[in-house]
């Protein structure tokens, strides 16, 4: 139950930059994620934290203390990895004894805390079998397990539920938030499954190929990306992201995509007119925040064009609009009725747009 | 059977690629066990052209002779001696490069290499020189500040030196072997543990070594065949000597076809030898099940 | 479990400069312990070609005075007192004739034997390879003698022929293995093409699976060209004419009878003699790990 500091923290392996500055401050008790494509350094940087990789550049701290020279069998962490790893010569029970037995826990005070992880996680009565003998599942919580019985500052889980089915994953991902709240335990999760990250995570930690996009709640990730990456990444069906120019007119401030134009809001088109380092910008709007009509709607601030392809999910509806050479998706209502080739309008919500600045790829609105 | 149909076919493919193997297997590796076994009832040797058979009579006088206790015992030390040393030096040498860096790791293996890669010749003369009883021996120029004067390494230690001889050979084999198996260990294993507590000590008492159970077992099992078999570097540096010293079975049969001629009795103890190896083949199949004749360097997870 | 609220304090068990200086200490004793262990082999090469090229050797490395006498094998024939030593080239070529009998012998062999074994649904495949695998724990000692009076019998004692017949069939199954591994490893779908394509299985053999296992030809051909290189103990039973002599018993006799002589000339001739297994040794070094399984008779 330790606060966690990543100091300029980087590693390069000869001359790729796994890991390039990364600054991160984790609360006591926090839950946060890495979240990013592979390659994108995350699980680099788990090791770091766990002392098995010694950081090219920059400092590790627990709670202001400087760890980063200590081994891992110092630092007191907790590791699930995503191979659980558990050692396939020993038994269940021992596999959760290890790291116990390690600190010379005497026997009967070992024999308390393994059975009482155990139950915690409902594996009590897999003791005595040996780690082949065990579902994915089961064999998730013993790692679990093992990880949780040191008491550890730390909690680290690398990608643990990618191994297990869907129906699976999802159980478990409720799970281990309502664990981790129950513990209070710092927890640093890695994954590269955005879904997974938004649900569980108190913060999340947007990476991209080594470098730190943006750490914020998923609220702020979600309505506030400060770049693009991090707008295509988060969300399913992603953000639309179209290119345009802003254009300052007589009338107001305009973005000009070619083949649709839309009007800003003074405020916005001000706020961007400032922040701006060229006309050359991405226009981005979730699927979500577009609203489909069947009738003209304004021009300025809707986009005309025809139903391409529809794609009935169930719950959702996505429509696949065509605008010149563009193609929005759009979500809808399941119960409106479209047809492909049918006229439609998109309709904006200014509150809910988002304009990036195409060289910096940092938002302006 | 018709040119042309397919079983003809086969057997002619069989005959063609596999004929010439097997011939030569058949000559040179089947026969001779028989050839032994006959060669054993008879009075065969170099000196004279006529033989008979003689019965039981070279194996009786295997247990006359009055050097087979010796040759028992020397064969004994050596092939258990030799055999720990190739084992202990051999895991102990894969841990160490195991765990320097690529460039030294590669560096050590390869040295490790050349005893076995260099002409028997070459490598025993290398060892005359260091074991050399005169002051010029490397050995000798090296204690000759404690002891004042030269040692006779080949007489008065020759059992020794034939092990640590074979040794550097041998340990050369079990590097190859259990370096591959340390590789295939999944890191992840190692990793865990570290972040358990684990210190590295711990790990390989704990982890690493139970992992390698077959490859140990394997090592252990052909490198004791090997030893039995083994004489070309105890004849080149020793010859046998001082005196039947360091006679091991192997080279006691040599000497007897070879040197005395008698192609009979050498015969005989040759068989006595390949029974022996029998033996503990077959002890050792009963101990491994027989998988390790099919994978003898995973890391079989029990 | 605990359950506190709050943070903890951390419990700082050691110093920063603690971890440090126990990191350069593992590290020290790691390499100290294996250049201990290696330190004879080092120098004991280093020996063989220092003592070649200078008059005495201290400790295995300090030369005394430089000198090519000991290579003077190489131009003249050598005396001492009334023996004249053979010339050293009709040796090499013994040794050559040795060396490169058993790499045809061998590697033709092998290379139908492993491929059959491989690909082909040859019925005994399984128990035929079992075979091969146990070969390997016959005792020399038991071959040598047979095979000596095989080859008696057919004439063959006293022959480079003999030498090279008995060494390659002795060198055989394990080359057959090897060589086996490397086909196994070509997909049958390239046969399947090549048959498809209109090849009788031999020519599919000949000209679509060899090329590839090109790698593995060129390992077993080096294994069986050094061990035929290397090979002593044949030669020191089967031959008896001192015109037959390879290297490898030229050596042995150099060292029974002028060891303390002319250590120079010994050590010139050894290195000699070591040169293509060392290069060999060094070129294909990278191959040698690469092998997992490699046995030699002996230790």
């Amino acid at each position: 139950m330790v606060s966690v500091k990543l100091d300029h923290l980087s590693k390069y392996f000869g001359s790729v930059k796994a890991v390039d500055n990364l600054n991160l401050k984790i609360k006591d008790g926090e839950f946060i994620a890495l979240l990013g494509p592979s390659g994108c350094g995350k699980t680099t940087t788990l090791l770091m934290i766990a002392g098995i990789y010694k950081p090219t550049k920059g400092r590790i701290f627990f709670d202001d203390v400087d760890v980063t020279e200590w081994p891992p069998k110092d630092r007191n962490v907790g590791m699930v990895f995503q191979s659980y790893a558990l050692y396939p010569h020993m038994k269940v029970y021992d596999n959760i004894a290890f790291p116990l037995k390690l600190k010379k826990v005497p026997k009967q005070e070992i024999d308390k805390r393994v059975k009482s992880v155990a139950k915690m996680l409902q594996i009590d009565h897999l003791l005595d079998r040996y780690p082949r003998q065990l579902s994915g599942g089961q064999q998730q919580r013993v790692a679990l397990a093992r990880a949780l019985v040191k008491d550890a500052y730390v909690l680290l889980m690398d990608e643990p539920l990618s191994n297990l089915d869907a129906k699976l994953r999802v159980m478990m991902r409720a799970e281990i938030k309502r664990l981790q709240k129950e513990l209070k335990i710092t927890t640093i999760y890695v994954t590269h499954d955005q879904v997974e990250a938004m649900s569980m995570a108190d913060r999340i930690a947007v990476m991209n190929e080594g470098k730190l996009q943006q750490f914020s709640t998923p609220d702020e990730l979600y309505n506030k990306p400060i770049n693009v990456f991090v707008a295509g990444f988060i969300g399913a069906p992603p953000m639309n992201l179209i290119d345009a120019t802003f254009v300052e007119k007589s009338d107001g401030y305009y973005v000009d995509a070619g083949s649709f134009q839309l009007k800003l809001r003074e405020d916005l088109g001000k706020m961007a007119k400032k922040n701006l380092t060229s006309t050359e910008i991405i226009f981005g709007v979730r699927p979500e925040h577009l609203i489909i009509s069947t009738t003209p709607a304004e021009p300025d601030r809707s986009i005309e064009g025809f139903v391409y392809v529809l794609e009935p999910l169930g719950r959702d509806l996505i429509v696949n609009v065509k605008i010149g050479e563009h193609i929005i998706k759009a979500i809808a209502n399941p119960g409106l009725t479209l047809t492909p080739g049918q006229k439609v309008w998109l309709v904006i919500d200014y509150d809910k747009i988002h304009i990036f600045d195409k060289k910096t790829e940092v938002a302006v609105i | 059977m018709r040119i042309g149909s397919p079983r003809a076919r086969i057997f002619l493919i069989t005959l063609i690629f596999l004929g010439p193997c097997i011939a030569m297997i058949a000559i040179f590796w089947i026969l001779p066990v028989f050839s032994t076994i006959f060669l054993s009832f008879t009075d065969m040797g170099l000196r004279k052209a006529e033989w008979s058979f003689v019965g039981l009579r070279n194996y009786e006088y295997i247990g006359a002779h009055p050097f087979t206790l010796k040759v028992v015992i020397n064969t004994a030390v050596y092939v258990s001696a030799t055999l720990a040393w190739n084992v202990l030096v051999g895991l102990l040498l894969a841990l160490l490069t195991f765990y320097v860096d690529e460039k030294s790791s590669l560096l050590f293996r390869a040295l490790w290499l050349l005893p076995r890669a260099s002409p028997p010749v070459v490598y025993g003369l290398l060892w005359l020189w260091v074991l050399d009883s005169s002051e010029y021996g490397l050995l000798n120029q090296l204690v000759k500040p404690i002891t004042g004067k030269p040692i006779p390494w080949l007489v008065d230690y020759a059992m020794p030196a034939i092990i640590i001889i074979n040794g550097f050979v041998g340990a050369s084999f079990s590097l190859i072997v259990f370096s591959s198996a340390l590789k295939s260990i999944p890191p992840d294993y190692i990793m865990a543990a570290r972040v358990d507590g684990a210190s590295e000590l711990r790990i390989i008492k704990d982890i690493i070594l139970p992992l390698m159970k077959w490859p140990i077992l394997f090592v252990t099992a052909w490198q004791t065949l090997s030893l039995l078999a083994s004489y070309e570097y105890i004849l080149i540096v020793t010859g046998g000597g001082p005196f039947y010293d360091t006679e091991v079975w192997s080279l006691f049969a040599y000497h007897q076809a070879f040197q005395h001629l008698e192609l009979g009795f050498g015969a005989a103890l040759a068989m006595v030898l390949v029974i022996a190896a029998l033996v503990i083949v077959l002890i050792q199949m009963k101990v491994f099940k027989f998988r390790r004749m099919i994978t003898p360097v995973k890391i079989e997870h029990t | 479990m605990s359950t506190s609220q709050g943070g903890r304090k951390i419990k700082v068990k050691r110093s920063l400069a603690y971890y440090r200086v126990r990191r350069i200490l593992v590290k020290a004793v790691l390499y100290s312990v294996l250049i201990a262990l290696t330190l004879p082999i080092i120098i004991m090469y280093a020996w063989l070609f220092m003592q070649s090229i200078s008059e005495t050797v201290l400790f295995g490395f300090i030369p005394s005075n430089f000198t090519l006498k000991g290579w003077r094998f190489l131009w003249q024939s050598i005396k001492f007192g009334e023996v004249i030593l053979p010339p050293i080239w009709p040796v090499v070529m013994n040794s050559l004739i040795i060396a490169g009998g058993v790499t045809v012998i061998e590697v033709s062999i092998a290379l139908l034997a492993g491929y059959a074994l491989s690909r082909l649904n040859v019925p005994y495949r399984e128990p035929l390879l079992l075979l091969i695998i146990a070969l390997h724990a016959f005792p020399g000692i038991t071959l040598l003698i047979a095979i000596f009076y095989l080859l008696n019998s057919m004439g063959l004692i006293n022959t480079l022929l003999g030498v090279i017949i008995a060494k390659a069939a002795l060198e055989i199954p394990m080359g057959t293995w090897l060589i086996k591994g490397f086909f196994d490893a070509v997909p049958w779908d390239v046969e399947a093409a090549a048959l498809v394509d209109g090849c009788s299985r031999l020519k599919a053999w000949y000209k679509v699976v060899l090329p590839i296992v090109k790698p593995g030809i060129a390992a077993i051909a080096i294994f069986a060209f050094l061990a035929g290189w290397n090979e002593f103990i044949f030669s020191l039973t089967f031959l008896l004419d001192p015109r037959l002599y390879p290297l490898s018993i030229h050596v042995y006799q150099l060292i029974g009878e002028f060891r303390y002589i002319d250590y120079t000339l010994l050590a010139a001739t050894a290195l000699f003699y070591c040169i293509p297994p060392l290069v060999f040794f060094v070129i294909t070094q990278k191959a040698f790990m690469k092998v997992p399984v490699v046995g030699v008779r002996g230790a």
